[in-house]
């Protein structure tokens, strides 16, 4: 039985670590502290000792040993923090700004997947926009992936288990967060925040594919914007906050 | 000193203002909200593990019944069982009885209280079954979702005010009016309706912490009375406080919330280890250790307590350099309670323990807080929360710390000052089976759930079956286990409710002081009269002198005078 799902990512690695770091820190004190809560059960029952002993423990040469197990806990609360610090600027300070950008935006119910348009930017007129439910977003392997997160409506979450990342995504606010994929294969994406009725419904996929098939797949997505494109001017623009303004107008009528 | 006039029913059941049938009450309403919570849980457990199937005594169980029902669960368990029963309940019953006094110093605002309380249970109640049903957005009421018209709200005012959003936000309202009164009167009489040689250190352990605990509650429910009076506009009559697209920002909701919903939970944790500082010593026959400096490592902790709010949201969009901060006040304030959780178990070195029912609970709680303290660590630490948070992870967690809080805490309590404040005697064997049978089913229900939750099941889904990761083996077996287990765990509660109306029907009468305890509510009739004492006690020593070496008894009551 594997504790963590497969890891996918550059930095998913250091999480899983963390985890076990922290949990000799755990283990090692929840083995003393049984045995000092057990122990005395045992050996400091009224059979065994039917006559107390009269300790306050408010002399310092009692309370020490209390002291003691703090300066522990304290020092190893701050290992943790010194052994952490440095995963979390690299996940959440130091996003790379070079690498592919996709935007994800999540909605009822469903994450909305922008590819840039031959512009290079997302969230402009010409993206490739995927909005339909179990959709894939393709990126490619080894290669700095830029996720803008938004949110239209209410707040989601955007949670990548194989990639050990997540963060809410949050209506008016854009989030930029990265992620950079080591294997091929195909993972999921899923709202850990609820969010109304079909919470549960929310998932989507993210491919993780190889540079060249990701360069096929693209290519084809192009082809086929250009061929819908071509009869018909642009599609408008995608307006987050005006979308989001006339379903409200319109539930309030 | 004695109210010995005649009084009509209503006048001393129903509107006392005897603050020992205040307490009952309060925690009878708390019992009854834990039965309607307790529902919630096996229905939507059941759904959990057989998602799909029809429900015994329920039915069918559509998603947003499901949201419904865990929202309610929470906010139910938190506001309205551990607030009323461990706060107002232990607090009306105990405060006045262990000052050494006859009632609160506000007899009328705490009945007024009490009833305002039982109006926001009503009210919550009331929000099942008003059109579009009660929220359901997680107890967090996180907007916009809670807000502008995404969930059962609708544009007419009236209509809006008696959706399931507005109600829950105005039953929150009102039960923070209630323990706020409560609170009042818990400081004003522990301040001045001392008895004569009550000095601040012979005062008993739980009615500091129960004062702690409200002093917290005070200075932090502010934020969110007047963040739930924002929610509450935007969603009757329209404003935009939370609606980023009119300039408002979700994010303030979140801050609102935690700056006083972190809090909250060291609110309900200091009643509960008051009632450990309690029965510990007397079961131990050994004073607590380091009495005094318990209590200033509580003062501590509630001065810590409004400096760690943001660990909630190290993912919701806060500066990412601000969790840091963050994530170091919340490893700091580990160390007050570990402290405090170990001279509890230092109280036990060199004693003679007795295992009594209460006295099992109470080192239930603190064998089972040590794992949900423990696995706060990894919580705490910012990088390993992105991973860990909203997972089942968090859940294990935190019901690894409020269940033995709020119930191993209760129950301890229960089993403890029920002879001496209902004046009977509860069955041993009884007692013994439901403690076992809670511990049991306790861990079976939640401990493979950090399993779960770290192979990246996310919270308040209502079919995993969908999710690949934990779509699997053994993660459903670990999803049915815990199913199984949870209804085992409210089953075994029958067990105690046996007892209870066993023991009012046909138990024994109680001795005076049972357990051969120190404190000043021993000294009470059995049960206190209205008025509690015939003449005010005095006091003469500290609330823990048990076997003081060339003493008569093995302790000494705090109203002996050498």
């Amino acid at each position: 039985m594997n504790i963590f799902p497969e890891n996918a990512t550059t930095y998913g690695q250091e999480i899983d670590n963390l985890f076990y770091l922290i949990l000799t820190f755990v283990a090692i004190a929840f083995v003393i502290s049984v045995v000092v809560l057990f122990y005395p059960m045992f050996r400091y029952s009224e059979k065994r000792n039917p006559k107390a002993q009269y300790i306050t423990g408010e002399k310092k040469s009692h309370f020490k040993w209390v002291m003691y197990a703090l300066i522990m806990l304290a020092m190893s609360d701050f290992i943790i923090m010194y052994a952490e610090h440095g995963t979390w600027e690299k996940i959440e300070e130091d996003v790379p700004t070079d690498g592919i950008r996709v935007g994800i935006t999540g909605i009822q119910w469903n994450w909305v997947f922008n590819y840039a348009g031959k512009d290079g930017k997302v969230m402009t007129a010409d993206d490739i926009v995927i909005n339909e439910a179990n959709s894939e977003l393709h990126v490619p392997i080894n290669t700095n992936i830029i996720m803008e997160l938004r949110a239209r409506d209410v707040v989601h979450d955007v949670f990548l288990p194989n990639a050990r990342t997540k963060y809410d995504v949050i209506p008016g606010r854009t989030h930029v967060k990265w992620a950079n994929f080591t294997k091929v294969g195909k993972y999921e994406v899923v709202c850990s925040q609820i969010c109304g009725v079909l919470h549960s419904k929310m998932r989507n996929y993210i491919v993780v594919d190889t540079k060249e098939d990701y360069d096929k797949y693209m290519a084809a997505l192009y082809a086929k914007q250009d061929s819908a494109n071509a009869p018909k001017p642009a599609a408008p623009a995608i307006d987050t906050t005006a979308k989001a303004d006339s379903t409200k107008a319109a539930d309030k009528k | 000193m004695e109210h010995g006039h005649k009084q009509s029913f209503a006048s001393k059941y129903l509107f006392s203002t005897d603050h020992k049938v205040i307490g009952i009450q309060y925690i009878t309403v708390g019992l009854l909200m834990a039965v309607i919570g307790g529902f919630l849980a096996y229905v939507f457990r059941y759904n959990l593990a057989f998602p799909g199937k029809d429900i015994p005594l329920f039915g069918q169980l559509l998603p947003q019944q499901y949201n419904t029902f865990i929202t309610n669960h929470g906010m139910i368990m938190v506001f309205w069982v551990g607030m009323p029963i461990l706060l107002s309940g232990l607090g009306n019953l105990l405060i006045p009885t262990m000052v050494g006094t006859d009632d609160m110093a506000f007899p009328f605002l705490n009945m007024l209280s009490f009833w305002i309380f039982t109006l926001s249970a009503i009210v919550l109640i009331a929000a099942f079954f008003v059109p579009g049903g009660a929220f359901g957005g997680g107890w967090t009421m996180y907007p916009p979702l809670s807000a502008g018209g995404y969930m059962n709200t609708s544009p007419d005012l009236l209509t809006a005010l008696f959706s399931g959003t507005s109600l829950m936000i105005l039953a929150v309202a009102l039960e923070f009016v209630a323990m706020l009164m409560g609170g009042i009167n818990f400081l004003v009489t522990t301040i001045n309706k001392r008895a004569k040689g009550m000095t601040p250190w012979r005062i008993p352990l739980i009615v500091w912490f129960l004062d702690i605990a409200s002093v917290i509650f005070m200075f932090s429910c502010g934020p969110l009375v007047a963040g739930a009076f924002m929610l509450l506009l935007d969603n009757i009559v329209g404003t935009g406080f939370f609606d980023a697209s009119r300039g408002g920002d979700p994010i303030l909701w979140q801050h609102l919330f935690w700056f006083f919903g972190h809090p909250e939970v060291y609110v309900l944790l200091l009643p509960a280890l008051g009632v450990l500082g309690e029965i510990i010593p007397v079961f131990s026959r050994k004073p607590l250790f380091a009495y005094k400096t318990i209590i200033y490592l509580a003062l501590a902790s509630a001065v810590l307590s409004v400096v760690v709010w943001a660990h909630h949201q190290f993912v919701s969009g806060i500066d990412p350099r601000m969790a840091t901060f963050f994530s170091v006040g919340t490893i700091i304030i580990s160390i007050p309670f570990a402290g405090i959780f170990l001279a509890f178990m230092a109280t036990l070195w060199g004693g003679s323990i007795k295992f009594t029912v209460p006295m099992m609970f109470a080192l239930g709680f603190v064998a089972l807080f040590l794992v949900g303290g423990l696995t706060g660590l990894f919580l705490g630490s910012n990088a390993f929360d992105i991973y860990a948070h909203d997972s089942y992870f968090v859940v294990a967690h935190f019901h690894y710390t409020l269940f033995p809080d709020i119930f191993f805490g209760f129950f301890a309590a229960f089993y403890f000052w029920f002879p001496k404040y209902l004046g009977k005697e509860l069955n041993v064997t009884l007692g013994k089976i439901h403690f076992w049978l809670t511990t049991i089913f306790f861990n079976s229900t939640f401990f493979l759930l950090f399993f779960n939750g770290l192979h990246g099941q996310h919270r308040r889904i209502n079919d995993y079956s969908f999710f690949g990761n934990v779509a699997m083996e053994p993660y459903s077996t670990f999803e049915k286990v815990a199913t199984i287990s949870a209804i085992c765990l409210i089953l075994s509660q029958l067990v105690f409710v046996l007892n209870l109306f066993k023991t009012l029907s046909s138990g024994k009468k109680a001795a005076k002081n049972p357990w051969n305890a120190a404190t000043l509510e021993w000294v009470t009739d059995t049960p206190p009269i209205h008025g509690n004492f015939e003449t005010f006690p005095e006091v003469y020593r500290g609330p823990y002198e048990y076997s003081v070496p060339d003493a008569k008894d093995d302790f000494i009551p705090q109203n002996v005078a050498n």
